[in-house]
């Protein structure tokens, strides 16, 4: 009856902006993202209100998949920020708060959109030609020979996700474990194109994270039973590898669409596992020694195989097919036909292991460019988190390799930019105002709500009432407490500042980052000295700091371009 | 609404908890104490001092921090729920594990979980048994149950104090809070509390070395006094020992019962308590021994030949091995199994005696097979299982060697029949019907059968199915069927005519001994059995004679072959309502045993190591923060923030609120045991020796040197004239820690979390 009904006319609001609705709940996810920043942020609880399993979680990717936002504004903007995620995997937060902070900074700032989306785009590339140029001081260059930067950006993904609940040894151990999974997927052989191989994270629930390994090669889990079954079939050299992702079950699931009239006395099962047990013949004839099937094998093929001696292993899961076929060199056959010599492939090794209470079936490469991190947590939804935290940390590291640079963390390099643009705004307005269609007075007006944006999103790393403070030497970041506010000796207040480049008796001044200060000039060549001698440095993955930034000045360019909200509502 | 899922009944089936607790009415009231004792039984708000009247009705205080999550009670099932959380603290200080043998009666107050709707109540006396019954729906609920769910899971121990302290430390938490302490660093200060707790308390391990050494020459003399041969059959195979001191004709069985058992352990109490006396070493000697022994434990457990030379010195004596404690400091390290299970046992006798049983015979059953001992013996709980009888009274409880269970009493003649020799069996690993077919197997619908003749076929799918079944068990002359899923009613019945025993939904654990004792390869259907996968030489014989089981119409026995590794714990009880309970506190004391032997070291127990944490804090909190070592804002994720230099200032306050939760911890367990009557009295007792032992200067060696007065003073208040009385108690290392680190991690997860979830919702 729908097709009779009158079609409801389109509802069209002009300037989403200027709704106060659109506001406040701008301003509310606002709140909750930039609550969750940084090393001390809160953590957000998922549940669904009907008991099951609670998330708990600080990072983006988790919080924007479960929140519901029903405003096209803020749709635009979770969409371009979870986009970005799945990209680059880090700074997800990052871009999200930049993206508020400036929605909401320059709608203050009352410059026409048009305008201000013209400034913005050119503050953003004064920001990326500053950040790529080879006078910027708050980019580090990677030294791959040694593990001191790698580690440092491993350790400050880590602690910047506060609901992995790790202490301090605990992050130094899953932070070389990590670091030593990405160098077990680097190829020893480097050809002209570099093919990284993978690290598989096995979850191992309830038990200490400390207890976390890494292996090289893959790891199938299986019961004790089943485990002692196989295992005395074993021989020392290579094994010729069958890997099936067609299921073996005997089932005939795929017969298709009608029905199939069988008639009686004729078994359709035994007439399948006969097919079945031809085609085990066939592998136990071409000497195949491990058979590895994705999905189920019938328990007479099993026994079939285990009578001849190939090890049969199914249930082998979807996930670890890739690297399945990666690191055997196997074809995955897909058809109960017969097997084409060159699908097979081979495996250097097999044993068995056995992690806390859960059993292995431990594969081991001829070259192992596919490892298996271990991941251990006492609890469920610290797994979770962890678990999310080191694919960032592993993406993050190959991010590393294509640029190998890190950008400054702990807010430094969001408060060193801010005042890099001041500066340059400041002294070179005639020449920026020169080429371009805007007033040197819009151009201050909008460089200042750009530099307040950033600073905020640095201010962000406070959750306790700290004060923070930019030093006018390297304009760095720094935490104080805020009683001391009337404090005469900021030196011995402070300690170092957000990254930990550089501490607080070298003679600096500070000034309140809420306060304006007078620009300067931040000292441009960052001297690998200090770097060296940093102990524990913060550092952002170069890529993805990058990439976050574009996508927060473009994604808040949209929204403030946006002039109509078309809804249908049939 | 039902709120409260009601947990299943026993299984065999006597009629349920009636005469015990009134049926529950209609009124929302759920969950209530069985009030046994005025004495033990403190009311919550009295013990949790955190928050008297004002939020009486959350779960802990840890949903008083967070309580905007929970919805005020709207409706009846909100109002069950509330009631549910008031109450849970109550069981949580009740529920700690610390008790001793003397007080055994004053300890753990059962409770009573009841669905207001249909009437059902269900006796419970652990906290994973609670939180089963109870319905947390929050979020905090949910991870609580959960963490409790994981510690059950990985060591099944250590939940009643992981959901104690959880209480403990988020009151304390919420005190930190109330001081104006920044969340960052509660958190890290508590960590690294926490972690400095668990360093300093390996001082109070004890490593158990060699408890099998002399094992077959101590229990020879506890075996004369405690096998029993009347009433429980055997098969061949025995232990050599036992061979000559009954007659050969009876079948004997490797069992102990429980009434033997107890007079064994007086013994082992009065010959220790002689030592003990005998032991006039003065005081400060003793304390240098206290203090050397652990300053190079590590040298001296790990000696074989040390440990050897004691062993055969201590068996030469007539009284056997005790003798050489006078010589070396009592608390270092524990070589019996008698004094360990009897430490572990935390005042439940009759459980620990059979857990304590399990052990030695899974021992020496593996001792036999292996003809010259290489490998160390490892005790493997998964071949360990429990049949429960109740109805039966509680001195038939048990352990066999094999597999106990339950059949019903129509088999009675066939298993007279099989008696008599040796049979074959094979092992099923999926179910037994015609329908079943392996997992992962998908049917098609859309395949019909087509007839050719037009004539129906004479017998059913169903019944050609048993048919070939049968065929192919009696050409393998197969007349025992384990079967690890469902059995065909219509089949066991034909089985039962043609004189074949099938049995069906056996644990996985059982097949495997089965397996690996007589060859048998287990399959998944039937028709896959050769000649390769049955196995030979089983016996059957009835474990109850006849005419004490009637009532229930079923009737228990034992299957077993040579060489198997598997042990089945008969537990028995008059009360089927206990029969949960039972078994849960059976496991619980197989585990605390099988984690001691595992790790080879115990915690000296009686509230010793919480004390110690207790007086570690304290010390920790007066001390200066040393700036230049900073080895404590290496806690802090964020070295460069304001909190580190600030730390110093929190770190004394933080420290003194996380060991209240210690304080609150033992002054719970006191209570509990019913050695002093109220809080304020073990309050001010405690206070009295953490006061001491911090003055003492090293709190770990006041523990050791005082062990037998403190635990007295703090747990017997009864007997402390006769201080030497006084046995000593352990408790599992690694269980332990783990729940406090669980605990710990649940209350600042939930600390840090903000409440911004729900403002989410509908933007």
């Amino acid at each position: 009856m729908s097709r009779f009904e009158a079609k409801k006319p389109s509802l069209c609001k002009t300037e989403p902006l200027t709704s106060e609705r659109v506001r406040s709940t701008l301003s509310v996810l606002k709140g909750i993202l930039a609550s969750c920043y940084g090393p001390s942020g809160r953590l957000k609880q998922l549940h669904n209100g009907l008991g099951g399993s609670v998330c708990t979680t600080s990072q983006s990717s988790a919080l924007l998949r479960n929140l519901s936002v029903t405003h096209p504004v803020l749709k635009v903007l979770t969409a371009s920020v979870q986009n970005h995620v799945s990209c680059f995997s880090d700074c997800g937060l990052f871009t999200a708060i930049l993206c508020c902070n400036l929605i909401e900074n320059t709608q203050r700032i009352g410059l026409t959109p048009m305008k201000v989306m013209k400034l913005n785009k050119d503050l953003l590339s004064f920001c990326t030609s500053y950040l790529k140029s080879e006078a910027c001081s708050c980019r580090i260059p990677v030294d791959f020979s040694s593990t001191h930067i790698l580690l440092g950006l491993v350790r400050s993904i880590l602690t910047s996700k506060p609901a992995c609940m790790l202490t301090r040894k605990e992050t130094d151990h899953i932070s070389a474990l990590i670091l030593k999974s990405f160098l077990l997927t680097i190829p020893e052989s480097a050809e002209d194109r570099i093919v990284l191989g993978k690290s598989i994270i096995v979850s191992l629930k309830g038990q200490r994270v400390t207890d976390s390994t890494i292996l090289p090669g893959l790891l199938i889990e299986m019961s004790e039973i089943q485990l002692r079954r196989l295992l005395p079939t074993r021989k020392s050299s290579a094994l010729k590898v069958a890997l099936f992702c067609v299921s073996l079950s005997g089932d005939f699931s795929n017969a298709g669409e009608g029905t199939v009239v069988v008639p009686y006395q004729v078994s359709l099962e035994n007439a399948v596992l006969e097919q079945l047990l031809n085609l085990g013949r066939q592998l136990v004839s071409d000497h195949v020694d491990l058979v590895l099937c994705q999905k189920v094998m019938h328990p007479s093929l099993k026994q079939f195989f285990i009578e001849h001696h190939v090890i049969a292993i199914d249930r082998a899961g979807v996930t670890l097919m890739e690297p399945l076929s990666k690191m055997t060199g196997a074809t995955p056959i897909g058809s109960l036909d017969t097997i084409a010599s060159t699908a097979y492939g081979s495996v250097k090794d097999l044993h068995s292991a056995r992690f806390g209470s859960k059993h292995f079936f431990h594969l081991i490469p001829h070259e192992a460019t596919v490892c298996s991190l271990l991941l251990c947590s006492r609890n469920d939804t610290a797994w979770e988190e962890l678990k999310l935290a080191c694919q960032t940390a592993l993406h993050v590291l190959q991010l590393t390799i294509k640029e190998p640079w890190v950008l400054l963390g702990g807010g430094c390099t969001e408060t060193h930019l801010a005042a890099h643009i001041r500066h340059k705004v400041h002294n070179k307005a005639d020449d920026i105002v020169k080429e371009d269609g805007y007033s040197q007075a819009e151009l201050l007006i909008a460089a200042e709500a750009f530099c307040s944006a950033l600073e905020s999103v640095a201010g962000s790393l406070e959750h306790d009432g700290g004060e923070i403070l930019i030093d006018m030497k390297y304009g760095h970041f720094w935490s104080g407490q805020a009683a001391s506010a009337s404090v005469v000796s900021w030196p011995d207040m402070l300690s170092r500042c957000g990254c930990g480049l550089y501490n607080s008796q070298e003679g600096l001044s500070w000034s309140f980052l809420r306060s304006t200060y007078h620009p300067f000039a931040p000292q441009a060549c960052l001297s690998q000295a200090a770097v060296d001698s940093a102990s524990n440095l913060i550092v952002d993955c170069f890529t993805a700091k990058l990439s976050g930034l574009q996508v927060a000045v473009e994604t808040a360019n949209l929204i403030l371009d946006l002039s109509y909200v078309i809804e249908d509502k049939n | 609404m039902v709120t409260l899922r009601t947990l299943e009944q026993p299984s065999h089936g006597l009629p349920a908890s009636e005469p015990l607790e009134g049926r529950g009415g209609v009124k929302p009231e759920v969950l209530r104490g069985a009030r046994r004792r005025g004495r033990g039984w403190c009311s919550p708000r009295g013990v949790l001092a955190g928050s008297p009247g004002t939020e009486g009705n959350s779960i802990l205080t840890l949903t008083c921090l967070w309580r905007h999550q929970c919805r005020a009670p709207q409706d009846d099932s909100r109002v069950v729920v509330v009631q549910c959380r008031e109450q849970l603290p109550e069981i949580i200080t009740r529920g700690d594990g610390l008790q001793h043998h003397k007080q055994k009666k004053a300890l753990k107050a059962t409770k009573f979980i009841t669905d207001a709707e249909c009437h059902e109540s269900v006796l419970i006396n652990s906290t994973v048994r609670l939180l089963e019954g109870l319905d947390l729906t929050c979020a905090v609920g949910q991870l609580l149950n959960e963490a409790v769910q994981a510690q059950n899971g990985a060591y099944r121990i250590g939940t009643s104090t992981l959901l104690f302290l959880v209480g403990a430390w988020s009151r304390a938490v919420e005190e930190c809070l109330h001081l104006g302490v920044p969340t960052t660093v509660i958190v890290s200060v508590m960590s690294e509390g926490l972690n400095s707790c668990i360093e300093a308390v390996v001082s109070l391990q004890v490593p158990i070395c060699n408890v099998f050494d002399h094992m077959d020459n101590s229990s020879i003399v506890y075996k004369l006094e405690t096998v029993d041969v009347n009433l429980r059959p055997s098969g061949p195979g025995l232990l050599q020992e036992k061979r000559d001191f009954k007659d050969a004709t009876s079948q004997l069985l490797s069992s102990y019962s429980l009434s033997g058992r107890h007079a064994a352990s007086l013994k082992f109490f009065k010959t220790q308590a002689k030592v003990e006396t005998e032991e006039n070493i003065p005081q400060t000697l003793r304390n240098s021994l206290h203090a050397d022994s652990f300053c190079r434990k590590s040298a001296l457990t790990h000696s074989r030949h040390f440990n050897r030379a004691d062993n055969s010195h201590g068996i030469s004596r007539p009284d056997g091995f005790l003798e050489q404690c006078g010589s070396t400091p009592k608390a270092s390290r524990c070589n019996d199994l008698v004094e360990l299970a009897v430490g572990l046992s935390h005042g439940d006798h009759s459980s620990m005696a059979l857990a304590e049983a399990a052990v030695r015979l899974q021992w020496q059953s593996v001792y036999l097979q292996q003809d010259n001992c290489k490998a160390p013996f490892m005790f493997d709980a998964s071949r360990l299982l429990t049949c429960c009888l109740p109805g039966l009274p509680e001195t038939f409880s048990c352990v066999c060697l094999g597999y106990v269970t339950v059949v019903p009493m129509s088999s009675l003649t066939l298993i007279k029949e099989l008696q008599d020799q040796p049979f074959r069996v094979i092992l099923i690993e999926g179910d037994l019907t015609e329908s079943y077919r392996h997992l992962g197997f998908n049917k098609s619908v859309n395949i019909k059968t087509k007839l050719d003749s037009g004539k129906l076929p004479e017998d059913s799918a169903e019944e050609l199915w048993a048919k070939s079944v049968l065929q192919v068990l009696t050409q393998f002359n197969v007349s025992l069927v384990l079967v690890q899923g469902n059995v065909s009613e219509h089949l066991t019945e034909k089985c039962l005519h043609s004189k074949r025993l099938v049995i069906g939904s056996v644990n996985g654990s059982v097949l495997q001994a089965f397996a690996e004792a007589t060859r048998a390869t287990p399959v998944a259907y039937v028709t896959q059995v050769n000649e390769d996968c049955v196995g030979s030489e089983v016996s059957v014989t009835s474990w109850t004679s006849p005419h004490d089981v009637n009532r229930s119409n079923r009737m228990a026995i034992l299957l077993k072959t040579e060489r198997i590794n598997l042990i089945t714990a008969v537990l028995t009880s008059p009360v089927s309502a206990q029969m949960e309970a039972k078994e849960d506190r059976f496991w619980s004391c197989v585990y605390r045993l099988s984690h001691a032997l595992k790790e080879e070291k115990v915690f000296l127990g009686g509230g010793a190591v919480e004390f110690l944490c207790l007086s570690h804090l304290q010390i920790l909190a007066e001390q200066p923060l040393n700036k230049e070592n900073n080895a404590c804002s290496g806690w802090l994720p964020d070295s460069s923030s304001w909190m580190a230099s600030s730390l110093s200032v929190y770190r004394p306050t933080v420290l003194k609120c996380m060991a209240s939760g210690w304080h609150e911890y033992l002054s719970a367990v006191m209570c509990n045991t019913a050695t002093r009557p109220s809080a304020v009295e073990a309050s001010t007792c405690i206070q009295h020796h953490v006061q001491k032992a911090t003055n003492s200067g090293s709190p770990s060696s006041y523990i050791l040197s005082k062990y037998s007065k403190l635990s007295s003073e703090l747990f017997h208040s009864g007997i402390s004239d006769n201080l030497e009385l006084v046995p000593r108690v352990y408790d599992t290392v690694t269980p332990k820690t783990e729940a406090w680190h669980r605990a710990l991690n649940l209350v600042l997860l939930v600390l840090q979390t903000d409440n911004k979830k729900t403002e989410t919702r509908g933007i």
